[in-house]
């Protein structure tokens, strides 16, 4: 019925006995404590907004056991700012306001750090096609996809989003 | 939803063990791959198993081999490893065609190919793609081995010839004889959706071009996966280029076909579907049947 398992979360080690129908997403909000992970769809599958990533790959942790997570390493939205300096995504989403109500928010940005990590250069088809495990339901999809081209798009809107940034404010 | 109670969990590290710790657990027991199914139907108590093995630390389950132009996919391989698998162009690509647009990222990264032809879900893509490319499954029980074409071991929607303490252990593809190529297309009611029609097409070229041997393949029904026969006969002898007679070979296909009609399209329509989708992979596959001679 319980099963003792060591995972590691945002670089902190978690080990439990816990019932091995504990989902992951239960393990991460109700033992973890940490709630910026969401259940949206409750079951499906379809929402993505409890999207973590496991060994640095994006999954939906309402479709994985915590006990299939033993051994492994987790990133929530709570690891994704390191030593206090936002994620560029997490700055670009800010930036664009691309957060709304935010429901959708965490699972997208841990879905997209992936994709952003893997694919330098992408278009706004790519960027969309990336998207599809989330959804965003204020439907706020274009806002998200300007802060992500920002990160992830083609070399040259790269570089004038930089330069943006580097502008002093005036 | 939240899964019934679960007594015990498994995660061997080889075959055997995985075998073994089925035999101790017995009745009510799963095999676990990915779970992108699996878990919604665990979820939803749809199956309640007391016992799951998880297959994810079974290394001889992962990764794709090639042995001279025959290709081995371990079940375990999930659909982003096949999907960014460049070798299995040609003669095999329906399969990439296929993995990269199951679900959405986040499946992709879990959800395996063995994991998708042992549930055999109707709206599945790797069970009428692996019937297209004429792909076998190598299964393994503790009582021995056994391999199976993929159109025996697929029956109707969630149904396969598996016995309970059986486990795929591969996907295997014969060496393409000449030259060969395959493409997968599905149509569903939003982008990457679950199709409502899928349609698989494996062309093998003669010396002249011509098409030797074809087999289509199709997904969405309520019969389960079945090859569309009377299409395949109507594509021997045909070139690449006589569009009108591959439009007829996928017509006889989608007639001869039998559709369900439900929620998401009447049965006429899913015929209009499988259709327009085989003349579009068929003329795929033709163009990808390049290899030798016709490159």
């Amino acid at each position: 019925m319980k099963k003792d398992i060591s995972i590691t979360i945002n670089g902190e080690i978690y080990e439990q006995s816990v019932p091995i129908r504990l989902l992951l997403v239960d393990f991460i909000r109700d033992v973890a404590g940490l709630t910026g992970t969401h259940v949206g769809c409750t079951f499906e599958g379809v929402c993505g907004a409890c999207t973590v990533q496991v060994d640095g790959e994006a999954v939906k942790s309402c479709l994985m056991l915590a006990v299939q997570a033993d051994g492994h390493k987790i990133t929530t939205i709570e690891g994704l700012a390191v030593n206090g300096k936002l994620h560029p995504l997490q700055k670009a989403f800010n930036d664009h306001h691309a957060l709304q109500c935010g429901f959708c928010s965490a699972g997208i940005l841990m879905n997209i750090a992936e994709f952003v990590r893997t694919n330098r250069k992408s278009s706004d088809d790519e960027i969309r096609n990336a998207l599809i495990g989330n959804l965003c339901r204020c439907t706020g999809y274009a806002h998200i996809v300007d802060a992500i081209r920002e990160v992830a798009g083609e070399p040259a809107s790269i570089g004038a989003a930089h330069r943006r940034n580097q502008e002093p404010t005036r | 939803m939240y899964p019934a109670v679960i007594d015990s969990y498994d995660a061997p590290t080889s075959v055997q063990e995985a075998l073994q710790a089925f035999a101790q657990r017995g009745n009510d027991c799963h095999f676990i791959a990915g779970g992108q199914s699996l878990m919604q139907a665990i979820k939803a108590r749809v199956i309640s198993p007391k016992s799951l093995i998880d297959l994810q630390h079974v290394a001889e389950l992962n990764g794709i081999e090639y042995k001279q132009g025959a290709v081995r996919i371990g079940a375990m391989t999930r659909y982003r490893d096949i999907a960014a698998d460049e070798r299995l162009d040609g003669a095999f690509q329906a399969l990439r065609d296929a993995a990269s647009h199951v679900g959405d990222r986040q499946v992709r990264n879990r959800g395996t190919i063995g994991g998708s032809l042992c549930w055999n879900y109707i709206a599945a893509c790797m069970p009428p793609t692996c019937i297209g490319i004429g792909a076998s499954l190598d299964l393994v029980s503790k009582t021995g081995k056994r391999s199976l074409r993929a159109e025996e071991f697929l029956q109707g929607p969630l149904e396969t010839a598996r016995g309970d303490d059986e486990i795929v252990v591969a996907v295997t593809l014969p060496a393409p004889r000449q030259s060969c190529g395959s493409a997968y297309k599905k149509w569903g009611l939003v982008t990457d959706a679950l199709p409502v029609a899928g349609v698989c097409a494996f062309i093998e070229r003669g010396d002249d071009g011509r098409c030797e041997l074809a087999r289509l393949a199709v997904g969405g029904l309520a019969t389960g996966p079945r090859r569309a026969k009377t299409g395949e006969k109507a594509l021997i002898g045909v070139s690449a280029t006589d569009a009108s007679a591959i439009s007829e070979a996928a017509e006889t296909a989608a007639a001869s076909t039998e559709t369900q009609s439900d929620m998401w399209a009447d049965a006429e329509y899913r015929k209009r579907l499988i259709a327009t989708l085989a003349r579009q992979v068929i003329t795929s596959a033709f163009a990808r049947a390049t290899r030798g001679k016709h490159s």
